[in-house]
């Protein structure tokens, strides 16, 4: 096996009363693409943000390329979080592009600000990456002028002009109409065949059958499945799963 | 009806244009200062307000209340005639006899600044407060600390959110320098009482001073309104 990028283990989160994370237990190797799927309210989305660290565990770790998010005392310092995260990408389902900045802008701040880069070095790669997610012609276009499609393709280059070596793709495809989602596949099925670690949460099912390596179905805070994509679609182990993988491909069928 | 055969607004104008002219230069002054202040307070206040730590948060709030609670005319007229004493007299035990004074114009541009500050901060904790928390997700996620995300990231919006109200509070800081009469500022409202005294042409004084008001809010109010649109093109 491949070196590990991410390693949780007996990861806990609660807000308030309510535990969210039951103690994940989770491996990602380099290269490996790794797609979560479950129930809205599953947890899969919070697992997401606890591997950068948006949401602080309440118990138990997370490993990024051997190091781990906390201190030897257990704490969360800052500035080792932050720089931590700088090696892994995150793409929100939302886009949160920053919406005074034009596209080049919004992939080069992060390079200047957090890389340290010259303005000149900085543009250089936005120009390489907003190329490579096809909007070498919208460089100059701020947020409120771009498609839902383009925005996440801009959020994407900001994330990879970090040269991280974790994307993280959360919902990346829910907020877009219907005939954008393809041109964000497009892209990020790109980055997988790049060899880029992954890790998504999706609602895109053939998609995730297609580019994932490894299928994790969760449900209530706990990983109940897992494996490759052809065994979890096909010949799923648990109920639950099969349940829920029968009501997103066959939607119109009546519940069991 | 015999006043009315009496006005002479000819003369008042033509002696009185030229003292309104010099007092508007202070009073510009005066705004551009106390302006200034106000806005880096109120986003400090701001930034304040909204820390983890308690005791930051309780001074502030002290101080907003106080200020809030009280007449901007009776914070000036503390400033320039009781805070210097007041300073004098902690400093007289180190250095004896030491007399601190304060001049007229700063004492202003210090009252206004503060008294501005605290009122424009509550604008610039709603702007920043109103940022969408996905902004500082997307920061936090390239790598930034939470402390640059806020500066460099959330801060730039909330300000640009909150300039046509900034633009609003500006006209008013202006209008307010008419106060700083009473603290000797020569601005234009104590260089007509002082020409109208002697003249006994009041009508006429009060009547160009309110009206060189207007000619200097009007026009700054439809900038204002302009600028509000140009600013909500790429929120």
């Amino acid at each position: 096996m491949s070196k590990p990028m991410i390693e949780v283990a007996q990861l806990h989160k609660s807000f308030g009363v309510h535990e969210i994370l039951k103690g994940i237990d989770l491996t990602v190797h380099q290269g490996e693409i790794v797609v979560i799927i479950g129930p809205s309210g599953s947890g899969k989305s919070t697992l997401l943000r606890c591997l950068n660290c948006l949401e602080l565990p309440s118990s138990g770790t997370v490993k990024v390329e051997g190091t781990s998010f906390s201190d030897e005392s257990g704490r969360y310092n800052e500035k080792r979080v932050a720089r931590l995260r700088t090696e892994i990408g995150m793409v929100f389902q939302g886009f949160n592009l920053f919406p005074m900045m034009t596209a080049i802008q919004n992939v080069m701040a992060a390079q200047i600000k957090i890389r340290k880069k010259s303005a000149e070095e900085a543009k250089k790669t936005a120009e390489k990456y907003l190329t490579k997610v096809g909007l070498a012609e919208r460089m100059n276009h701020y947020p409120n002028q771009l498609s839902g499609g383009q925005k996440q393709r801009v959020a994407i280059a900001r994330a990879l002009a970090m040269e991280p070596n974790i994307m993280l793709f959360d919902e990346a495809t829910s907020a877009l109409d219907p005939e954008l989602v393809g041109e964000v596949l497009k892209v990020i099925r790109e980055l997988a065949d790049e060899g880029m670690t992954m890790v998504l949460v999706t609602h895109e099912m053939r998609f995730a059958e297609e580019v994932g390596d490894r299928i994790i179905f969760m449900d209530k805070g706990v990983i109940v499945e897992e494996g490759k994509p052809s065994d979890i679609f096909n010949a799923p182990k648990h109920q639950r799963t099969k349940l829920f993988i029968n009501q997103v491909l066959h939607p119109e069928s009546e519940k069991v | 009806m015999d006043i009315l055969n009496h006005l002479d607004f000819a003369t008042a104008f033509r002696e009185l244009s030229p003292e309104l002219g010099q007092g508007l230069l202070i009073a510009l002054e005066a705004t551009l200062g106390g302006f200034l202040l106000a806005v880096i307070l109120s986003v400090l206040i701001a930034v304040g307000r909204l820390s983890n730590s308690k005791i930051i948060r309780g001074i502030l709030v002290v101080i907003l209340e106080i200020v809030r609670g009280t007449p901007l005319l009776v914070q000036l007229v503390y400033m320039f005639y009781v805070a210097p004493l007041l300073i004098s007299l902690v400093v007289q035990f180190m250095i004896p006899g030491y007399q601190f004074q304060l001049n007229p114009l700063l004492a202003g541009i210090l009252g206004l600044g503060i008294n501005y500050g605290c009122y424009l901060s509550e604008v610039v904790r709603a702007s920043i407060l109103s940022i969408d928390k996905g902004q500082t997700e997307a920061a936090l996620a390239l790598g930034y600390t939470h402390r640059q995300a806020l500066w460099s990231i959330v801060i730039p919006q909330a300000t640009r959110q909150a300039i046509p109200v900034f633009g609003n509070y500006l006209i008013m800081m202006i209008k307010d320098t008419s106060l700083l009469a009473f603290i000797t500022v020569n601005e234009l409202l104590l260089r007509t009482q002082a020409y109208a005294s002697q003249t006994f042409l009041t009508i006429e004084s009060y009547t160009i001073l309110a009206i060189a008001y207007l000619i200097l809010s009007l026009p700054l109010s439809q900038v204002v309104r302009l600028l509000e649109k140009r600013l909500s093109t790429h929120v």
